[in-house]
């Protein structure tokens, strides 16, 4: 293969840019198309709720299972470190803090985009390539009102329901084996969280980061679901995008609001 | 407005391109209103692209669309999806909703634009079905039919809400002889009876053909013949000729081009 002259690489760069910039004015347009322009069609809560179902109730397992396992996992870690300073009665407040704070919004974002964000991508990448949104469209309806718009919504009132549950499943896992199991004295487990845990900094700012998270998420994954190429190879190429794409946005947005929200700059 | 109220369709110096290559160079179309007009022409010759031109989901490099007096490329997008309601179209694959039943399918025209009585959405998908010959079909999921059972579905879909043009794009594929024999009877007897306009994009000659009262052949990103089936079988144009006559032989080459063919298999080394 011919070696690429720097001039080439220039260009390849340059042709990237103009791509990437071209993707982000063409998503910034869908998502405007998608909540503006002429209201939705007849039935527009029933095709929410049909989402609901399929992007937030069908996620419940996998949100709830994993829920409890980190709650579990962060609290034998917790023990095992706080033990060491005599402080092991803290336990409780360490688990709610991290759930609460970063593990419930962040993990739950993760595994949102796993499971409902790559489904997503492939149920409207697949309706693509069937000619389903063309033919919607040739009905008279816009499949952003009818397709994209209730996905969205689904995704942004679920991902933060979710990640609540996830942190109240994780705290219940926690106590199981800090206190069932470990032996932590169950008073102090309970009381030092009620003590330290203070809902505006620690319950709203978890639920403002899942919001974002939210609206992240389930953008990307539509997005790239509608934008794909329709081939089975596009499809399989945009899933992945959504499930990369997503985990990174959430990550980073993740240390952006950390920061913001608990820097003390 | 279109100044000529003669056709429903009229494609005015349409060029469209695709990256660089063009599929369409200043094309001039006209569909007379009420008329089934075919449009014709080899594999990859660009005859669904033209279809989703008339329908306004690809937009032209340079040109006008006219469909029933709207230029559809300036239209906004919410008045774009109200120009087409007049319009029904017939995909290639049929393009049936996968999660929704026959029945359901052909119903869904009529419940996201109109406010009828459940009963009468009842008796009109029906009559569709009945049309298309597969009221028993009703209860049936997409992926319970056949190909061309899908393309009669919808079919029946296309004509719920009775619109004013027509779209085939190639709709006798697939079709066994039962079937092709009535959808060719149907695509005429549909057109007369509700005096809608028909567009059939087919390579299907002789069906096209025998129901066609106009005929476009394009190839090349052009026009290279139109006028009535009886006028195109006697034209003196060669690639009209070939065309209508199915010779491998002629100017429009069977082969994709390709280097010489001696080189390729023995290689200039």
């Amino acid at each position: 293969m011919r070696r690429k002259s720097l001039m080439d690489r220039v260009r390849l760069m340059g042709r990237s840019t103009i791509d990437m910039v071209a993707v982000l004015g063409r998503s910034g347009i869908f998502l405007v198309h998608a909540f503006l322009g002429r209201g939705g069609i007849g039935g527009g809560f029933q095709l929410l709720l049909r989402q609901l179902h399929s992007v937030g109730v069908m996620s419940l397992a996998i949100i709830v299972v994993s829920g409890v396992f980190i709650g579990m996992v962060l609290a034998l870690q917790g023990f095992s470190i706080l033990a060491k300073y005599g402080s092991e009665q803290a336990v409780g407040q360490m688990v709610a803090l991290t759930l609460l704070r970063e593990l419930g919004p962040v993990v739950t974002a993760l595994l949102f985009a796993g499971r409902a964000g790559s489904a997503l991508t492939a149920e409207i990448g697949n309706m693509k390539s069937t000619e389903q949104l063309s033919s919607l469209e040739m009905i008279g309806v816009d499949p952003l009102k009818y397709i994209v718009a209730p996905r969205l919504w689904a995704g942004f009132i679920s991902l933060p329901v979710l990640a609540l549950i996830f942190s109240v499943v994780g705290i219940w896992g926690g106590s199981w084996v800090a206190v069932d199991w470990l032996g932590v004295y169950e008073g102090s487990f309970w009381a030092n969280m009620q003590n330290s845990v203070s809902f505006s900094d620690d319950v709203l700012n978890g639920v403002i980061k899942s919001v974002v998270f939210a609206f992240v998420v389930t953008w990307i994954a539509v997005f790239q679901g509608y934008d794909c190429e329709p081939t089975s190879e596009g499809i399989s190429r945009a899933t992945t995008k959504t499930v990369v794409y997503a985990s990174l946005a959430v990550l980073g947005l993740d240390f952006i609001m950390t920061a913001l929200m608990f820097g003390d700059f | 407005m279109s100044a000529d109220n003669a056709y429903a369709v009229e494609l005015k110096g349409v060029s469209f391109k695709r990256g660089t290559r063009s599929i369409f160079n200043n094309v001039d179309i006209r569909i007379p209103r009420g008329k089934v007009t075919g449009i014709m022409g080899p594999s990859g010759s660009g005859k669904t692209t033209l279809l989703r031109l008339m329908g306004a989901q690809l937009r032209p490099s340079a040109g006008e669309v006219w469909v029933n007096g709207q230029n559809l490329p300036k239209l906004s997008r919410s008045d774009l999806f109200d120009a087409r309601k007049q319009m029904g179209v017939l995909f290639q694959s049929g393009a049936l909703f996968t999660d929704l039943d026959v029945f359901e399918n052909v119903a869904f025209p009529l419940r996201v634009h109109t406010k009828l009585p459940e009963d009468m959405i009842r008796d009109i998908v029906l009559l569709k079905l009945q049309a298309v010959g597969l009221r028993g079909a009703v209860d049936l999921m997409p992926d319970e039919l056949s190909g061309g059972m899908k393309r009669r579905v919808a079919l029946a879909r296309a004509i719920a809400l009775d619109p004013q043009i027509l779209m085939y794009d190639e709709p006798f594929v697939g079709q066994d002889p039962i079937a092709m024999g009535v959808l060719v009877r149907l695509i005429r007897l549909l057109n007369d009876a509700l005096g809608i306009t028909s567009i059939v994009v087919s390579h299907d000659l002789a069906e096209t053909a025998s129901i066609a009262d106009y005929l476009y052949v394009v190839g090349d990103g052009q026009v290279l013949g139109q006028g009535t089936p009886q006028e195109l079988m006697e034209s003196d144009n060669p690639r009209i000729r070939q065309f209508m006559t199915g010779d491998p032989d002629g100017p429009v080459p069977f082969h994709y081009p390709a280097p010489d063919y001696r080189d390729d298999l023995l290689g200039k080394r």
